[in-house]
């Protein structure tokens, strides 16, 4: 099938960007969506031009690497997935698609599709770890955690930190990935001994960087390719206020 | 961590203003939609609940000013925060599209800083119109809120703005009520989806409530001949 595409290119983080259009021709729908851009990039390349600049890693959904506006939904319009994971049998002969990076101040496009998410690096380094003494592997059961405990999470761990939730809120909030990585210490008795430091320091570090506020429209959990659910960051905001009330 | 003075100035402690002043005003809509009603009932009882609430208590300018604090507090931190969300994202999308479900988003939660602007301006004329408005006697005591109520409502535009902001209240309640439940922290698995549903029909009910009123009122007028001071 053949395609026609918008895609945005900006030389670098200071150039003016602005949508090119591309024609995507003999598209196999077997094709996932980064191997089009592949070949888009392959002519591109044969004809002298500069190969499309755009992330990606694992290629399987799990390292949170691709970052794609697609059609004005992040990771494209498929629930769960992340857009390394969306093949071209999604869309129609003829079809037309605007692919744009990841829009947020705390992002800054580094060149045509990549942003620069250090960002969130910074907001882990501030508290999303556990502090753990050397020495002798302790038994992998000697903390008794109740299964449901355990799986919900395991289900906050699964953040890939792919950002798709800052690109999907119309307040470029990180709140849905800090809740996930705060949640999923909360919840475990490891995650304890430091939950009111991380969580009064993740958040101000993510104040700092830039992004914005919740205003609960959920439009994050709807992207995540992980399906990460809004009830994390209820349960960011019982972590603070314990914060506030408990921390020595 | 932060200091005390600084728990509510983050985006979380922010969100924990809004959605608990936010909240109070959906309490206080309920108890007004409460007296309101009783117009339904004739002057003598409308004009006595009024009198009780005003005359008989001695708590009313504190919890007026509270009122007014709490209000104050919701436009002032919604419309900063407003502010700040739009420098979070200086270049926009070329195409943004809703995501879909999961996603709570409506046409009520996307336009939620027109709609409390709105309101904003509309309790300016309200408070202006009922507290601050002419003032009849009633012979049993207190003011003749009936008649101040009846006269406020006899103009066709009036009532059509006051229907209008039903409408914008209606909306902003739709998003905002289970908003403030998610901005405090509450989440159940099986409670949330109820106090979703049950915040989109409170807005309802409100909204329908205070439309009902303003057009009975419309529709009750006394006789054209009478003389209005």
């Amino acid at each position: 099938m053949n395609l026609k595409l918008r895609i945005w290119r900006q030389a670098g983080p200071a150039a003016a960007g602005r949508l090119v259009e591309y024609a995507a021709d003999h598209v196999s729908p077997d094709m996932s969506f980064l191997e089009m851009l592949d070949v888009v990039n392959e002519g591109l390349t044969k004809k002298g031009e500069e190969a499309i600049a755009f992330d990606s890693d694992c290629r399987e959904g799990i390292c949170g690497t691709c970052s794609l506006v697609i059609n004005g939904v992040p990771h494209g319009p498929d629930r769960g997935t992340t857009a390394c994971q969306l093949h071209m049998r999604r869309f129609k002969d003829g079809d037309s698609v605007t692919i744009e990076p990841w829009r947020a101040a705390a992002f800054p496009v580094v060149k045509d599709l990549i942003v620069d998410r250090s960002a969130f690096d910074r907001i882990i380094a501030a508290g999303g770890y556990v502090s753990v003494n050397c020495g002798g592997a302790p038994d992998g059961n000697a903390i008794p955690i109740p299964k449901d405990v355990a799986d919900l999470a395991m289900d906050s761990a699964a953040c890939i930190g792919c950002g798709a939730c800052v690109a999907a809120c119309k307040n470029a909030s990180a709140h849905l990935f800090m809740s996930a990585k705060i949640s999923q210490f909360a919840l475990l008795p490891q995650g304890h001994p430091e939950r009111h430091r991380r969580v009064t320091a993740m958040i101000a570090q993510a104040d700092g960087e830039g992004f914005g506020s919740c205003s609960n429209e959920g439009e994050c959990q709807a992207v995540c390719p992980k399906e990460i659910p809004i009830s994390n960051i209820a349960r960011m905001t019982r972590e603070y206020v314990k914060a506030a009330l408990l921390a020595k | 961590m932060a200091s005390r003075g600084g728990f509510l100035s983050t985006s979380v402690g922010t969100k924990l203003l809004i959605g608990v002043t936010g909240f109070l005003l959906f309490l206080y809509l309920l108890i007004h939609i409460g007296g309101n009603a009783l117009i339904f009932f004739g002057p003598a009882v409308f004009n006595n609940y009024a009198y009780v609430m005003e005359q008989k208590n001695p708590l009313l300018p504190l919890i007026e000013l509270a009122l007014l604090a709490v209000f104050l507090i919701h436009a002032f931190k919604t419309v900063r925060m407003f502010l700040a969300n739009q420098s979070a994202r200086p270049v926009p999308y070329a195409m943004k599209k809703p995501a879909g479900t999961p996603s709570r988003k409506t046409l009520a939660s996307s336009t939620m800083i027109v709609s409390g602007l709105w309101l904003l301006v509309f309790l300016i004329i309200h408070v202006k119109a009922f507290r601050f408005g002419p003032e009849y006697d009633w012979p049993a005591g207190g003011r003749d809120l009936y008649r101040q109520e009846m006269e406020n409502l006899s103009n066709p535009l009036m009532v059509l703005f006051y229907i209008l902001s039903m409408t914008v209240v209606g909306s902003h309640l739709f998003h905002g009520i289970a908003s403030a439940v998610q901005s405090l922290g509450l989440d159940h698995p099986k409670w949330t989806p109820r106090l979703l549903f049950a915040g989109k029909v409170f807005a309802v009910i409100i909204a329908v409530g205070f439309m009902i009123i303003a057009a009975w009122v419309y529709l009750n007028q006394p006789g054209a001949g009478r003389v209005r001071v």
